[in-house]
């Protein structure tokens, strides 16, 4: 217990130190006059002395681990430093992109394991041509890449068919304070703008669940103790339901959190082409205006929270375990 | 076992599209050679995009890119996946501080850290490959690891040592061909991932610009407003996505084939 404690900390002082370095470690100076891109446009223009005071603002010109000193300072009070594309604190951008990423994220892991694993623990026990088919299947929507999914469903569904809406993550002005919506339409707006980006998600995570409980329930077809549950009279849903599937409960439970890193990214691509303003969204507008202390804010959060629900979730492995064991 | 053999087909003929594609070539790809948006007609099979290249020149030179970075980020993610899985493996020193940077990576959600990278040093293929290469070798580099510490305890290494032979020369001539067995599904799972993450960050707009791939193609495509207004997608955006299909499809189904003969073989 100690030990897990003490290695996921390990992880995150190392996640903390990796964002502190990666952006000085690597080539390239914020304020060179030459610098290929970024906002060097602009220090091209600056003189020497104001280069030297920009240099002393940013504590640039401090030894290195006087920098570290000054950034753990700043991140203990929260602050993440300002946005270079917009004007505002990049915690605040984050914290209110947060929530959408969050539900869409939630949503779609949650959906995606459920019923993968039904789909898995159905194709195992009942074998033959509908194992073969769920087999193909989820082989062949592993190897669509996000956007392409993101792309066809849009078409499919938003352009064609027009069911959903093309993208955005709510009706534009519906939660203006003159129209006044009560909460129960505004969510009804969410839900139907979020259903394409989270079914996109469920589409390319849920073969992965597939799999892995197909397996799981695979593996114990042939043992004896599912004999003698059918031998006492027990029906075959319950046989299943009772005795075979609770094997495939660890397994998916470890790939929930291995894809959650996964699925962080894939929301990234979503998000882009579905407009939803989340996370990705801003990573991807971060990018484009090479607005790297957001961008750092971004990598920060997903990589000290992806190992954060991992650990969450080892604890509960650890109960679950000892339980069936 | 048909569907193996499909994936082999349709990877060789990848390959000899990445090795000819330019000479197959109608056109320059970087020229333009008539009017936006034409649809296919005898000049331009694939028509034309936004600007009025020809698209089955952008395609074919596309292939190049994709494939060559793909084979890129491979061999550079086996080579280290092998170099540190062997190196934990038989050096215990080493072991702890290897397996700690593997665990800090795998930790990490892979697509932000790429995103980061690629926008920190500036986004050209030759950055992207040494990215996604340098930093793809932790999942392999445990599971040759587990191999090598299953071997190193076995009888012939004990008699290799009592015979005297040197740790670099156990390493090499007695543990090393017990981990080749490995090699194909990596190469495998690697090609898949490159073209995933190479097409990815194209679309994400972290492609070169300066070179096209299959990614870059629908990146370009994407970013274009009006794509889905008329039926332009269907001759520019849709090759590009179905070869990114296709590739993937057939490695995978390759991979399915080589299982089935590794199970087959007597262990």
């Amino acid at each position: 217990m100690a030990r897990l404690i003490g290695r996921y900390l390990a992880l995150a002082v190392a996640v903390v130190l990796l964002n502190f370095l990666l952006p000085r470690l690597l080539p390239g100076d914020p304020l060179a006059a030459a610098a290929p891109d970024g906002i060097s446009p602009a220090t091209s223009t600056l003189t020497v002395q104001a280069r030297v005071q920009l240099r002393a603002y940013y504590h640039l010109d401090q030894p290195l681990f006087g920098q570290l000193l000054s950034y753990l300072n700043d991140l203990a009070h929260g602050n993440l430093g300002w946005s270079i594309s917009q004007a505002a604190p990049a915690r605040d951008l984050v914290g209110e992109r947060l929530p959408w990423t969050l539900g869409l994220l939630v949503t779609a892991l949650i959906v995606s394991s459920v019923a993968g694993s039904l789909l898995g623990l159905l194709a195992a026990w009942r074998g033959g041509q509908l194992d073969q088919t769920v087999l193909t299947l989820s082989s062949g929507l592993a190897a669509m890449p996000e956007f392409l999914t993101a792309i066809a469903l849009l078409l499919g569904f938003a352009v064609a068919l027009r069911w959903f809406p093309l993208h955005g993550g709510q009706t534009v002005f519906a939660s203006d304070p003159g129209r006044n919506p009560d909460w129960p339409h505004a969510l009804v707006d969410v839900a139907w703008h979020l259903t394409l980006p989270a079914l996109t998600l469920v589409l390319a995570t849920s073969a992965a669940f597939v799999l892995v409980a197909r397996g799981a329930v695979r593996s114990v077809l042939t043992e004896t103790y599912l004999t003698t549950a059918r031998a006492k009279g027990l029906s075959e849903t319950q046989v299943a339901s009772r005795h075979a599937a609770p094997n495939a409960l660890l397994p998916v439970m470890t790939l929930f959190g291995l894809r959650l890193g996964q699925v962080l990214g894939g929301a990234i691509v979503v998000e882009r082409v579905f407009a939803v303003p989340g996370l990705g969204l801003l990573a991807y507008q971060s990018i484009a205006a090479r607005d790297y202390p957001v961008l750092q804010a971004v990598f920060l959060l997903g990589s000290l929270g992806v190992p954060t629900v991992n650990f969450g979730l080892e604890l509960a492995y650890r109960r679950l375990e000892r339980r069936v064991g | 076992m048909r569907f193996p053999l499909l994936g082999a087909a349709l990877l060789t003929t990848a390959a000899i599209l990445a090795l000819l594609g330019p000479a197959l070539a109608p056109y320059d790809p970087k020229l333009v050679t008539g009017m936006p948006l034409l649809p296919p007609d005898r000049a331009h099979l694939l028509g034309t995009n936004d600007i009025g290249q020809d698209v089955l020149s952008e395609w074919l030179w596309a292939a190049r890119a994709s494939l060559l970075v793909a084979a890129l980020i491979t061999a550079l993610s086996t080579i280290l996946s092998w170099s540190v899985g062997m190196v934990a493996g038989v050096w215990r020193q080493a072991e702890g501080p290897l397996m700690a940077l593997a665990d800090l990576l795998l930790a990490i959600p892979s697509l932000l850290l790429y995103l980061l990278v690629v926008t920190l040093i500036g986004p050209s293929q030759r950055h992207v490959a040494l990215t996604l290469g340098l930093l793809s070798w932790p999942a392999f580099a445990r599971i040759v690891r587990a191999q090598v510490i299953a071997i190193r305890g076995r009888t012939h290494i004990e008699s290799a040592r009592a015979l005297g032979a040197t740790a670099y020369r156990i390493a090499w001539v007695h543990v090393f061909p017990g981990t080749v067995g490995l090699l194909p599904a990596k190469i495998v799972l690697t090609v898949r991932f490159a073209i995933f993450a190479e097409a990815t960050l194209a679309f994400l707009g972290l492609g070169d610009p300066s070179i096209q791939s299959w990614g870059a193609m629908l990146g370009w495509a994407f970013a274009y407003p009006l794509l889905f207004a008329g039926r332009a997608w269907l001759w520019w955006a849709l090759p590009p996505a179905l070869s990114i299909v296709l590739v993937v499809l057939a490695t995978t189904w390759l991979a399915t084939g080589l299982e089935a003969v590794a199970e087959q073989r007597p262990s």
